[in-house]
């Protein structure tokens, strides 16, 4: 239960706005953190404090894509493909990912460890290719970095290679 | 150097600069709240806003004074800011680094924006992936409460102003504005139906602006500087000020360029991006996200600004400049927008929820060598028909990566659908449903 | 009636000059002059939001298109609907809508009623261009009654909107994005609701059917016959389909009857109680102690036979009749002409003594009017309402629309003093959205309106000009109320006297201020004090006799009201006026053409208790089923056991039916024609739509038989026939209008009561009623009427008993935390009337320290109930008890 553990925290969130519902989202973000996804006693709990019906925090839980309704790997690997970063190369990547860990696109592996998903434009297209890792972003991808970013993942669970804040103002190298 | 004098990137070119609270009262941060707090009116404060010509950096350029004007003006009741920070245009990454390297900044331009529109209360909708962003936002809001900056009694003034981060979850449409509000009241991102616009019933149903971040961290610096100062950069009298412009795609050093409104394309690209990658000839690019129709090497010498762009036959848009060279497949390029477009279309009404889907299928068969020379005519068609069709303008947007493409390079379509029809690669589809 | 006159604009559609009210929709003014504008999301019933885009149109001055939908009409406007232009645009958008429709018309139960297929008719090639593939959604359970299928969908929203707007259930959630987006429940959960059938009915399409006539019928094979559904006061309009004398499907129409098109579960899936197998087909007569099939000419004269030598034996005051306020006014009214007539006693009742009978006498009694002076209407456009023990979403949901709406769409302010506590439930909780809600318990409505009266009292707020008129009055209750302490009141009731405070302000600061009173006052001991104090609320702040101002006791049979405006009840002859009314009594003498009875009448408490002692030999019983219905302390088993003669009409072989010497089979609601007055007094067409079942006839057919065989015949060629004659009687008697016309409250009466009726009880009134409860049962147990029954008789309806099939006691999660019970868990509740087990589940709408039953279930759990009767009113109570609980392992 989310209230019990939570309470000062789900309260602070409430005084943030006028009305209950606007809290939905951080609320079902705090699932998320809790379960790894968001389940469905998860959302019978929080249409129960924002007193709204289960189907109602339901349809707007299945609006958004960050929202995971199912159990994902422990590491997220959400691989941009829109057209800024697929100039550049990531579809290389997603297949790079592909043949290292031996999942397609919304698949995870067997050990838990890893999904992957392919996703739109992250707001990085001045340095991709790219992917995000869970909360991190990796910037200006090439197969070594990938190769370190997933050792550094399964070793420590994070990896330095992780780029913010913005990448700037250090230019790309001419010809990367 | 840059070439031009930053204005929004100036702190954060600083060596050092790390965007905390001291950094930026160092570099002279928060001084035009505090003359404006008090000290002018809030339809001073429009005014001088008015008069300096800044239009909406979120993608529409609408004038930003005349919008705040909006308002009721005897409304009692709360009011709200929104900063737009959903940032989801493919192409445009500006607001991530503005907020990630001088998040005071856009705290400034938000008190300003507040005590000018009367709102007490004011959220940053940010894109759910912005986990950094949204960090590096809430330390600052926290530096800045904890200074007495935002909270009750700002400078001991009597004006109180809270400032929250909401962050989204993954969705595009919700950089729309209205779409925004839905998704910050809790509910699903759909756009609503204007009129009425949110100046009257916004953010739960109270007068509301809804300001992109670009548009909000230029405040600080009108009020510092004055009116006339920003009317006088770029190309006055429409354009105004300087933009932050993404450059991505195939050019030597893609990122943000913060240059006057008014340069030419050429310039940014060949100048300040560093030109194309591998000295390759310039085939296309995209002026202003994912969203503005393609331009082509002809258009190079177009100037940067809302009235230029748009004689082109494009938009300036949230300033994402996305180059192709030489050699790019265009069909492919349009089909990987549309994809983009059909993932992220809300599904409200017909047009844009039923067009996308049978758009990116007519795409993928084209692209798979198995498209029909009466496609073009249907894809033209859908394009139209969706086009001044839909509840809000992503319908506009969702066409125009097909609809440019056919108009400069209908050839390479001809060309896929030729090709499929010599390898004989024509089977008949199935017609009709499967149940 | 609201009298708010509207602003006109002008505009031209079409060329075409239409004026129309400020605010109008483009597409509800082109509907005006005839123009019908494509549409699917657009509903008149629901707030526009314009996502289908099928009616656009060309608006002069506009560069885009505009949607008829969305669009306010304004002064000059030119709108054009046909141009070559608009009509490329219909033909586009439809183009889209159907890219993924499937084209499944032969197997879908919309076929024929389809608004896609109308304007595909009208717009489209009959070839398409899509060439892809469809998108197909996994086949999904819905749930027991309501079926979809999504391929169908145009996901319109209308069903979700209704949900929400209108019901404010909000239990459809479209899930997912894009050309993906589904109309589901909560994941893989079947669908939990009130199962008003809204969705079925407003959906465009064939997304969203019925189960229980799924496949069974195209809509050009149906017959149709418009009529009043029983299962409550609120008297909804509904057309039955029926398809060979088979009942096919209930629905109704948008614009029509009371509920607007809108109904609930009972109405929409309930209507199978008629054809159910049980029903009897043929007259039972009693031969060597069974029941046994016999003619109708053997059943009636021996019925005949048997009232006539008992009344020479006995006298016609041996005599009783009973009648169930279900029945229709031409029923009542010629049962009540029987027994006065033929048989020659005042002796009759029915079920309206249970509870709305209060009602009727406080209104009589204080504002001189057996009605309602308020309309559906005033309920729906007054500024503040307050609802007094009344769950109205499950005992009056269409009444209970009617206040949404008020609340949702015109912001009045709401007050309720109600039982359950305001949580988010699978069924809408009207105290969720209350702007005060007084947390009442089952035996404080008495007292919470006291809190409120005295609030008014000390916030003067008492209307000057009333203080000025009718000092005597105001100083009475003044006085009354100063002897009240707030600390009693806020001890007895728990609320706080701020609440009173804040919630008397806003009482009279509204300009129209309805008061609705419910079964939680109605059917409790002292309910027609209570429902007198609150018509005193309304004195005291002026309002009794304004515009859109008023109380309504909400009935909670079909024609509670009818029964005792037909005179089917101990105390009143037909107007209803008192038995020794001159005046009345000599119109109806001239009519009838023979004097009526001057015995006092009897109560059904008082009937059963002369059965019982044996003075009472022979009962006529309609519909009525006291041995089933009353607990064991009001001995009716017993007292029916000694009758010399039991004639029961029933549709059923009900526990009163099965001691009968003769049982009758009647004609259900389905099956005749007649009348039915709402709780607001409106009197409305019941029309046949299926032949009876069996040899069943209506009840007054029977009556009318038995009343020749007896030798005094009344005789009616149809129902027609009855009502003109009631018409005699009660002058202008069924009025068939849209609306009703309510009375205005008699400013005599008013003034007497105020002068010297008020004086009589006041100290009784405004006394804190001390509530003690046995130690030893520390729960308030209520028997309930629940959303998806209405009586005994739903519970032969199999679409209902899928939704709800048995009684489960409804318990507070701390209370069942406390004894350590979870849903499903066994229980035995118990006290010195007898104890049940039953199964408990948990729902944060019960308060703690209640217990909440079904008395459609209630069986064994009906000897729980204190059975209580109020010596004045005599009118029984039964539906409240104290008792203890523990889990039985
Ligand atoms: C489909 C769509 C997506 C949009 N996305 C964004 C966005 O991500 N960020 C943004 O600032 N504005 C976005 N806009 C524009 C906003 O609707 C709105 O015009 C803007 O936030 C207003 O701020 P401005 O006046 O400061 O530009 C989008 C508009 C549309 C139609
Ligand atoms: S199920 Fe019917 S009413 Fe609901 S959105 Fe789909 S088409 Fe509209
Ligand atoms: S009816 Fe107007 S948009 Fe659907």
């Amino acid at each position: 239960m989310l209230k019990e553990k939570y309470q000062a925290e789900i309260d602070e969130i409430l005084s943030r706005y006028p009305v209950k519902r606007s809290a939905l989202l951080p609320l079902l973000y705090m699932a998320q953190r809790e379960e790894g996804y968001v389940t469905e006693a998860a959302m019978q709990e929080i249409a129960g404090i924002l007193k709204l019906t289960p189907p109602q925090v339901y349809e707007t839980a299945t609006f958004y894509t960050m929202l995971n309704l199912k159990p994902v790997g422990k590491f997220h690997l959400q691989v941009c493909k829109s057209l800024m970063c697929a100039l550049v190369g990531s579809d290389t990547v997603i297949g790079w990912i592909g043949a290292k860990l031996g999942i397609k696109p919304g698949e995870t592996t067997t050990d838990k460890l890893f999904t992957l998903s392919i996703v739109e434009c992250l707001a990085a297209c001045g340095t991709g290719p790219m992917m995000q890792v869970n909360d991190d972003y990796y910037e200006r991808l090439t197969e070594e970095k990938l190769d370190r970013i997933l050792a550094d993942l399964r070793q420590t669970g994070t990896s330095s290679l992780k780029t913010g804040p913005f990448m700037w103002p250090e230019p790309a190298k001419p010809g990367a | 150097m840059p070439k031009y004098e930053p204005i929004l990137l100036k702190n954060m070119l600083q060596p050092g600069y790390a965007g905390s609270l001291a950094d930026y009262e160092r570099a002279g941060g928060y001084q035009a709240v505090r003359k404006v707090l008090g000290k002018l009116s809030p339809a001073e404060v429009t005014g001088i806003v008015m008069k300096s010509g800044l239009r909406g950096r979120g993608g529409a350029g609408f004038p930003t004074g005349v919008k705040w004007g909006f308002l009721p003006k005897d409304y009692q009741g709360p009011r709200y800011l929104c900063c737009n920070a959903d940032e989801s245009e493919p192409g445009t990454f500006k607001d991530r680094q503005l907020i990630e390297r001088d998040p005071h900044q856009l705290l400034e331009g938000m008190l300003i924006a507040c005590y000018a529109i009367g709102a007490a209360s004011s959220y940053i909708y940010i894109r759910g992936e912005f986990v950094l962003g949204a960090k590096i936002l809430e330390t600052a809001i926290k530096e800045a409460r904890a200074a007495g900056y935002v909270g009750k009694n700002i400078f001991g003034s009597n004006t109180s102003i809270d400032i929250w981060v909401h962050r989204g979850a993954g969705a595009y449409i919700c950089g729309e504005e209205t779409a925004l509000l839905e998704s910050l009241e809790g509910k699903r991102g759909l756009p609503r139906v204007k009129p009425p616009f949110p100046a009257t019933h916004g953010l739960y149903n109270k007068p509301t602006v809804v300001n992109n971040v670009e548009t909000l961290a230029n405040l600080p610096h009108i009020v510092n500087r004055g009116a006339e100062w920003f009317a006088s950069i770029g190309s006055p009298p429409k354009s105004t000020g300087t933009r932050v412009f993404c450059v991505s795609g195939h050019v030597k050093q893609p990122g943000n360029y913060e240059v006057p409104m008014g340069i030419t394309f050429r310039e940014l690209i060949y100048e300040h991006a560093g030109g194309m990658r591998g000295d390759k000839p310039l085939k296309a690019f995209i002026p202003g996200g994912a969203s503005a129709p393609f331009l082509t090497p002809d258009h190079l010498d177009v100037k940067l600004d809302f009235e230029s762009v748009a004689l082109a036959g494009s938009m300036l848009g949230s300033g994402g400049v996305t180059v192709m060279e030489e050699g790019t497949d265009m069909v492919w390029a349009a089909l990987r927008l549309m994809e983009f477009f059909y993932h992220e279309s809300c599904g409200k009404c017909s047009p844009c929820r039923e067009g996308s889907s049978w758009l990116v299928q007519i795409m993928r068969r084209i692209v798979n060598k198995r498209g029909r020379m009466e496609d073009l005519e249907t894809l033209t068609d859908l394009c139209k028909n969706i086009a001044g069709r839909t509840v809000c303008a992503f319908g506009d947007a969702e066409v125009s990566p097909i609809l440019s493409t056919l108009k400069h390079w209908r050839q390479e379509y001809v060309d896929l659908i030729q090709a499929a029809e010599t390898a004989n690669l024509i089977r008949p589809e199935p017609v009709g449903t499967k149940h | 009636m609201p009298d708010q006159k509207p602003e006109t604009v002008r505009l031209t559609i079409d060329g075409t000059t239409v004026a129309v009210p400020k605010g109008t929709l483009v597409i509800e003014a082109a509907r005006r002059i005839g123009v019908m504008i494509p549409h699917f999301c657009y509903h008149p019933k629901l707030k526009p939001d314009a996502n289908c885009r099928m009616c656009l149109v060309e608006i002069e001055k506009m560069p885009k298109l505009q949607t008829a939908c969305s669009t306010p009409v304004a002064e000059g406007m030119a709108v054009r609907t046909a141009t070559t232009t608009v009509d490329d645009a219909h033909k586009s958008v439809l183009e889209f809508i159907l890219a993924n429709h499937p084209l499944d018309c032969p197997v879908c139960d919309q076929g024929g009623k389809c608004d896609l297929q109308d304007f595909s008719h009208q717009y489209t090639p009959t070839t398409s261009r899509f060439t892809e593939t469809k998108r197909i959604f996994q086949k999904e359970y819905f749930s027991p009654l309501i079926e979809t299928q999504m391929n169908r969908c145009v996901q319109c929203l209308r069903c979700v909107r209704y949900c929400d707007e209108i019901m404010d259930v909000k239990a459809l959630a479209p899930v997912g994005r894009g050309t993906m987006t589904e109309i589901k429940h909560f994941g893989p959960h079947e669908l939990d609701c009130e199962f008003c059938g809204g969705c079925i009915q407003i959906c465009p399409v064939g997304a969203i059917t019925s189960r229980l006539s799924m496949y069974e019928y195209r809509p050009w094979m149906l017959k149709r016959a418009d009529t009043i559904c029983t299962f409550c006061g609120d008297g909804c309009r509904i057309t039955v389909q029926t398809k060979d004398n088979e009942l096919i499907e209930v629905n109704s129409a948008h614009g029509a009857g009371r509920n607007n098109g809108d109904l609930c579960a009972r109405g929409f899936f309930g209507f199978h109680a008629s054809s159910h197998a049980g029903r009897l087909t043929h007259p039972l007569i009693r031969r060597e102690g069974a029941l046994v099939e016999t003619t109708w000419e053997e059943a009636l004269e021996f019925v005949a036979a048997q009232a006539l030598r008992l009344r020479l034996a006995h006298g016609p005051d041996a005599f009783g009749g009973l009648i169930a306020s279900r029945c229709t006014n031409e029923d009542l009214y010629v049962f009540q002409k029987f027994m006065r007539q033929v048989i020659g006693t005042n002796r009759i009742d029915s079920s309206a003594r249970y509870g709305h009978l209060n009602g009727i006498q406080a209104l009589r009694r204080v504002q001189g009017t057996h009605r309602w002076t308020i309309a559906f209407e005033d309920i729906v456009a007054a500024n503040a309402l307050l609802l007094v023990g009344t769950n109205i979403t499950e005992t009056s949901p269409i009444t209970g629309l009617k206040v949404k709406e008020a609340v949702k769409k015109r912001q009045a302010s709401l007050v309720t003093m109600e039982t359950l506590r305001p949580a988010v439930d699978t069924l809408s909780n009207i105290a969720n959205l209350a702007t005060q809600h007084f947390q009442t318990h089952p035996e404080q409505f008495g007292n919470t309106v006291l809190g409120l009266l005295k609030a008014v009292v000390e916030g003067h707020l008492v209307d000057a000009s009333l203080a000025q008129q009718s000092p005597a009055f105001v100083q009475r209750v003044t006085e009354a109320l100063h002897g009240i302490s707030w600390e009693t009141l806020e001890t007895a009731t728990g609320q706080p006297r701020t609440q009173w405070a804040e919630t008397a302000q806003l009482l009279a600061k509204a300009k129209r201020l309805v008061v609705l009173v419910g079964n939680g006052i109605l059917r409790q001991p002292d309910a027609e004090a209570t429902t007198t104090n609150l018509l005193d609320l309304l004195i005291l702040l002026g309002k009794l006799d304004q515009p859109g101002c008023g109380l309504g006791p909400l009935a909670e049979e079909n024609n509670d009201q009818g029964a005792v405006e037909m005179g089917a009840v101990a105390e009143f002859i037909p107007g209803p006026m008192p038995l020794n009314d001159q005046p009345a009594r000599d119109r109806i003498t001239s009519v009838w053409r023979e004097e009526l009875p001057r015995s006092p009448g009897a109560s059904l408490p008082e009937m059963l208790a002369a059965a019982d002692k044996g003075a009472l030999k022979a009962l006529f019983v309609i519909g009525e089923n006291p041995v089933g219905t009353l607990p064991a302390a009001a001995r009716a088993k017993e007292a029916l056991a000694k009758l010399e003669l039991l004639v029961c009409q029933e549709l059923f072989l009900t526990e009163t039916a099965a001691m009968a010497h003769v049982v009758l089979p009647a004609c259900s609601y389905m099956e005749k024609d007649g009348t039915f007055t709402n709780s607001e007094g409106h009197v409305q067409a019941v029309r046949q739509a299926i032949n009876p079942i069996g040899d069943s006839r209506p009840d007054w057919e029977m009556v009318s038989a038995i009343s020749v065989l007896m030798g005094a015949p009344l005789e009616y060629g149809d129902a027609r026939e009855i009502l003109k004659e009631i018409r005699d009687v009660i002058p202008g008697y069924g009025l068939l209008g849209p609306t009703p016309t309510p009375p205005k409250v008699d400013q005599s009466i008013v003034t007497r009561y105020l002068d010297e009726g008020s004086a009589l009880d006041i100290s009784a009134r405004y006394a804190v009623h001390q509530v003690v409860k046995p130690a030893d049962a520390p729960f308030t147990l209520v028997l309930t009427q629940s959303l998806f029954h209405s009586g005994k008789l739903s519970t032969r309806s199999k679409g209902l008993l899928e939704l709800q099939k048995d009684g489960v006691l409804s318990i507070n999660p701390s209370d069942a935390a406390t004894l350590g019970l979870t849903d499903g868990a066994t229980v035995r509740v118990s006290n010195t009337g007898g104890a049940i087990t039953t199964t408990v589940k948990l729902r944060e709408r019960v308060p703690a320290g209640v217990l909440w039953f079904p008395e459609h279930f209630d069986g064994e759990a009906k000897e729980l109930a204190e059975w209580t009767i109020d010596p004045r009113t005599q009118i029984p109570y039964f539906k409240r008890a104290h008792v203890s609980l523990a889990k039985v392992s």
